[in-house]
């Protein structure tokens, strides 16, 4: 089947013509008169000419700019999953402004243009100098991406949770808005995506020759990297440009190309024009969408919102097809210990009871910090947040080694696949579509949120033989859907805002000693079942057919596998908010430390997991006193440190 | 021996009791021992309660952010911080050993492990199914009661709203030809406005000033909708105030759309100074003086002609 422009391209205009026949109180007639340049007299008429008619250009253009630059990036690295969302430019430019408006609220109006590009340019060099211009093709690129989203996420949600009030006008960009008050933008806009036509006039023969393989282009006399670097830099500026514009509106990049290769683009240059047309379709009809939700709600519904919801679910249905079973990641850990030393065995626990007596012995007093027994009052504060920083990081960590052995992947880590997004997604969405307060019912519904990710998971799993890149997918889908709803609460302007964004940030403020009790002897049962494990992981983590060959029933023992980390998640994140790098930081560091077998990777990962976030929470305590910092953005920002040194030197040694 | 035992206990009882009062909040009718001296408030709105009773409290929640936004009344500088809101350090509360400590919803589950400091009062100021403008006024005098300044508060409240009367007669001439409708919002951007309406302290305030709503609402826990500033266009005749700070104000005036809009045409719309909306009772009256600044300010711009006899 060929795609064909005659079939698409009249279907854009007259839903172009829809949104605008409808979208205005006008008479078609009157509407037909403005547009041929007649004098607009009352205010809908103006309305018409300076809010409707922008609106639909600046859809078009952003939504055509955002699937062209999709479909490139997926073509150039022919990787269906890549899209300026995946790339966490988005993220970039939301750190960029928050900086912006909680610092230098004044410059808001005239330099948030520029912060907003130069944000995007930082994270988008960050993500490529991770990954580095070999590896774009896989999975690891799209974790980058992921990792770099929470990395400079987390820093904006600390900012705006110590500053409160002050990045309150953002929000609104945050959630994507298409509206517009005058052409201004639309000729901002409109130059700036020029480097468009460069793509469409290049970039075919460089795709085509790219799918010869790199070295049989080179045959052909074509060096590709200036190429590759001018096609990649052009299609970031029009991104950076767009939300810049538009604010953060995802998927339209991911999924427009997608779909135009599921209805049968094949040519390089066919697939860069049909998904420029569905982007603008995708988007155009998202926006009518948010349209018609907001005469529903007593808040404006914006289009960044319910792009997400329509993007979430049509991601799921539309790239699970090409997944292939073990996409393995060509980055290598770096060269840790042969094997545990003696002395990493003593100083291990050793470091443990230090910082716990260290977090529980520490006072302010007269302006200084001093080791002292805590009083009665400290111990029975101190105790409940320290047991619970500690099972949590074990928790966890057990989770990220079992979950990376399993899905052949040392990026992967629960959290940025989507296994802690459920109980978020539970909680944030009966906060902001019922009003309960988040504390309220939080345990139980985070549970039975990633109770209905581990459903999903293992529905969707079993069709596709348990592949690793659908739980890739799904938190790709899932954190987008949370992001959005969060951003939507944002906008909404209330108070109330400010107890999902600090529960958001992971924080053992709140644990009952009750709770910690309780987390405390799952965590310890969870992680004894995840040892006892360990022979099957092993066998499981050299490769599925060896495992099969042992004897070994394969999926069933990765649905139990997967079903453990599910739990552990789930628990961590019912009493502590999601907390994220822990599951990825941790196992790395066991291996480092030497510990290469299953068994012993567990529990050196736990410990150190356990360590981290209990450092993670005394640090938060401690550094801004008497203000406290969530343990989860602490770590946050030293796992995504950590995560990207890591690959860069990956990278390097390369 | 068994007699004095019994004297000794009675009069110890009797001690008791009299140095026990009740006091009212939002739970219900609680105990304090004595009158309470120190006192810590963990949210803003209770943090100006406190202030506006003449009393200044010993600790509060973020006070960069109070001094920022709340502004009126301003904070001592003895006044301790606390870190921020929703996670206010527990052990520095512990350490000032308060006398009493003060809540608002932000804190509600925090009231079980505050009650092992010192007596918690929970006031529960914005509330969606409430007036919120009534709890305002209901907690300051409870609040006046615990601190023993109910004298004090009953005398700022009358004079309150012997103010807003003025304030309102005053607008009466300043108006001859009748008040019009009007509405108060917030920008965010210039496309998007939080406008507040029902259950709002400014929409509260400008109908007792004699300014009927120009935009319907619904009653909301914060008492503010987040509107396309498309939709303001709605507001046909009514007088349009937005609260500054605004920082896209030369990007809004360019705006066609925004010089069509049939208030900006007809210049009925003006800014009011900063104002916290979401105060105790004494912020209704800043937002009155604010919000009638404004409008004296709008009063000769938007009368008809004066018609000339013939």
């Amino acid at each position: 089947m060929n795609l064909r422009y005659s079939f698409n391209l009249p279907f854009l205009l007259l839903i172009a013509l829809l949104s605008v026949l409808f979208g205005s109180e006008l008479s078609p007639a009157r509407q037909w008169q403005l547009l041929q340049g007649a004098e607009p007299q009352v205010f809908a008429d103006f309305a018409f000419y300076y809010a409707n008619l922008p609106r639909l250009a600046m859809a078009l253009v952003v939504g055509a700019g955002l699937g062209l630059v999709g479909s490139l990036l997926q073509q150039l690295t022919q990787n269906p999953l890549l899209s300026p969302m995946t790339l966490g430019t988005s993220s970039g430019v939301w750190l960029a402004l928050v900086v912006l408006n909680v610092w230098l609220p004044g410059l808001s109006g005239s330099y948030a243009v520029v912060a907003a590009m130069l944000g995007a340019g930082v994270s988008m060099a960050l993500v490529l100098l991770i990954v580095g211009w070999r590896n774009l093709s896989g999975l690891p690129i799209v974790l980058a991406g992921m990792a770099v989203n929470i990395l400079l996420g987390a820093i904006a949600t600390a900012i705006i949770l110590l500053h409160e009030q002050y990045a309150n006008n953002l929000f609104i960009w945050g959630a994507g808005d298409l509206s517009q008050h005058d052409w201004d933008w639309f000729i901002w806009l409109l130059p700036r995506m020029l480097p468009a036509l460069v793509i469409v006039a290049v970039a075919p023969r460089v795709l085509a020759l790219l799918r010869l393989g790199q070295q049989g282009a080179q045959g052909r006399g074509l060096n590709l990297a200036p190429m590759f670097l001018l096609l990649m830099l052009c299609g970031l500026w029009i991104v950076a440009s767009a939300i810049t514009a538009v604010g953060a509106i995802g998927f339209i990049g991911l999924i427009a190309p997608n779909i135009a290769r599921l209805l049968g683009a094949r040519s390089p240059r066919s697939e860069l024009l049909h998904s420029a047309i569905f982007g603008a379709l995708l988007l155009l009809v998202t926006d009518m969408l948010a349209r018609g939700l907001s005469l529903l709600t007593i808040d404006t519904v914006h289009t960044g919102t319910a792009t997400a919801l329509i993007g979430a679910p049509l991601l799921l249905l539309l790239t699970r097809r090409n997944l292939r079973s073990e996409d393995r990641l060509s980055i290598e850990l770096p060269q840790g210990a042969a094997r545990l030393t003696r002395l990493t065995k003593t100083l291990l626990p050793i470091i443990c009871l230090g910082l716990l007596a260290l977090s529980l012995g520490s006072g302010f007093n007269a302006g200084s910090w001093q080791l002292q027994w805590p009083s009665e009052f400290s111990f029975s504060l101190r105790w409940p947040r320290i047991l619970a920083a500690l099972s949590a990081g074990a928790a966890l960590a057990t989770a990220g080694t079992v979950l990376q052995r399993l899905i052949y992947n040392p990026l992967a880590s629960p959290d940025i696949l989507g296994l802690s997004a459920g109980a978020t997604l539970m909680l944030v969405g009966s906060s902001v579509l019922f009003g309960v307060s988040i504390y309220e019912h939080g345990p139980l519904l985070a549970f039975v949120g990633s109770m209905l990710v581990l459903v999903l998971l293992l529905v969707l799993g079993r069709r596709h033989n348990y592949a690793p890149s659908m739980l890739i997918l799904c938190g790709i889908a899932l954190t987008a859907l949370i992001e959005a709803l969060v951003q939507f609460a944002l906008a909404r302007g209330t108070q109330s805002i400010y107890e999902i964004l600090g529960w958001l940030a992971g924080s053992t403020y709140r644990v009952q000693p009750s709770d910690a009790l309780f987390l405390f002897v799952l965590s310890l049962v969870l992680v004894t079942v995840a040892l006892l494990c360990s022979k099957s992981l092993t066998l499981l983590s050299a490769g599925r057919q060896f495992a099969q060959a042992r004897g070994l029933s394969v999926n069933a023992r990765f649905v139990v596998l997967l079903v453990l980390v599910a739990l552990l998640c789930a628990i961590v994140t019912a009493y502590l908010g999601p907390i994220a790098f822990i599951g990825l930081l941790a196992p790395h560091m066991a291996v480092l430390l030497g510990a290469r077998q299953a068994g012993q990777q567990i529990a050196v990962a736990a410990s150190c997991g356990a360590c981290l976030l209990v450092l993670a929470d005394y640090l938060g305590w401690v550094l801004f006193y008497p203000t406290q910092v969530a343990a989860g953005t602490l770590v946050s920002v030293i796992g995504g440190l950590y995560f990207i040194t890591l690959l860069i030197r990956g990278q390097r040694s390369n | 021996m068994l007699k004095r035992c019994v004297m000794v206990a009675l009069l110890a009882l009797s001690q008791a009791a009299w140095a026990q009062f009740y006091v009212q909040d939002s739970l219900g009718r609680q105990t304090l021992d004595k009158r309470p001296e120190r006192v810590i408030a963990l949210s803003w709105e209770l943090a100006e309660q406190v202030l506006e009773l003449d009393v200044v409290p010993l600790a509060i929640s973020d006070i960069p952010g109070y001094s920022e936004w709340v502004r009126q009344p301003a904070m001592p500088e003895q006044v301790i911080d606390l870190g921020t809101r929703a996670e206010p350090n527990l052990e520095r509360i512990a350490e000032l050993k308060p006398d009493v400590i003060f809540a608002s919803l932000g804190q509600r589950h925090l009231i079980p492990a505050l009650s092992q400091i010192a007596p918690v009062l929970y006031y529960s100021t914005y509330q969606a199914g409430h007036d919120n403008v009534q709890a305002a006024i209901d907690n300051y005098r409870r609040i006046a009661h615990v601190l023993g300044q109910s004298e004090l508060a009953e005398r700022k409240l009358s004079a309150m709203e012997q103010r807003i009367a003025a304030l309102s007669a005053e607008l009466t001439r300043a108006f001859p030809a009748g008040k019009p409708l009007a509405v108060s919002l917030r920008f965010a951007n210039p496309t998007a406005a939080w406008v507040y309406g029902k259950n709002s302290i400014p929409e509260y305030v400008l109908e007792r000033l004699g300014f009927e709503p120009a935009l319907d609402s619904r009653a909301s826990q914060w008492g503010i909708s987040q509107q396309k500033v498309l939709q303001l266009a709605r507001v046909e005749q009514g007088l349009v105030l937005y609260f500054e700070p605004f920082y896209y104000q030369a990007e809004m005036d360019r705006s066609r759309l925004w010089q069509a809009m049939p208030f900006v045409k007809q210049g009925r719309i003006a800014p009011v100074a900063p104002t916290w909306s979401y105060g105790g009772a004494m912020s209704i009256l800043y937002n009155a003086e604010a919000l009638a600044a404004t409008l004296f300010a709008l009063a000769p711009q938007v009368q008809p002609e004066p018609e000339v006899a013939p």
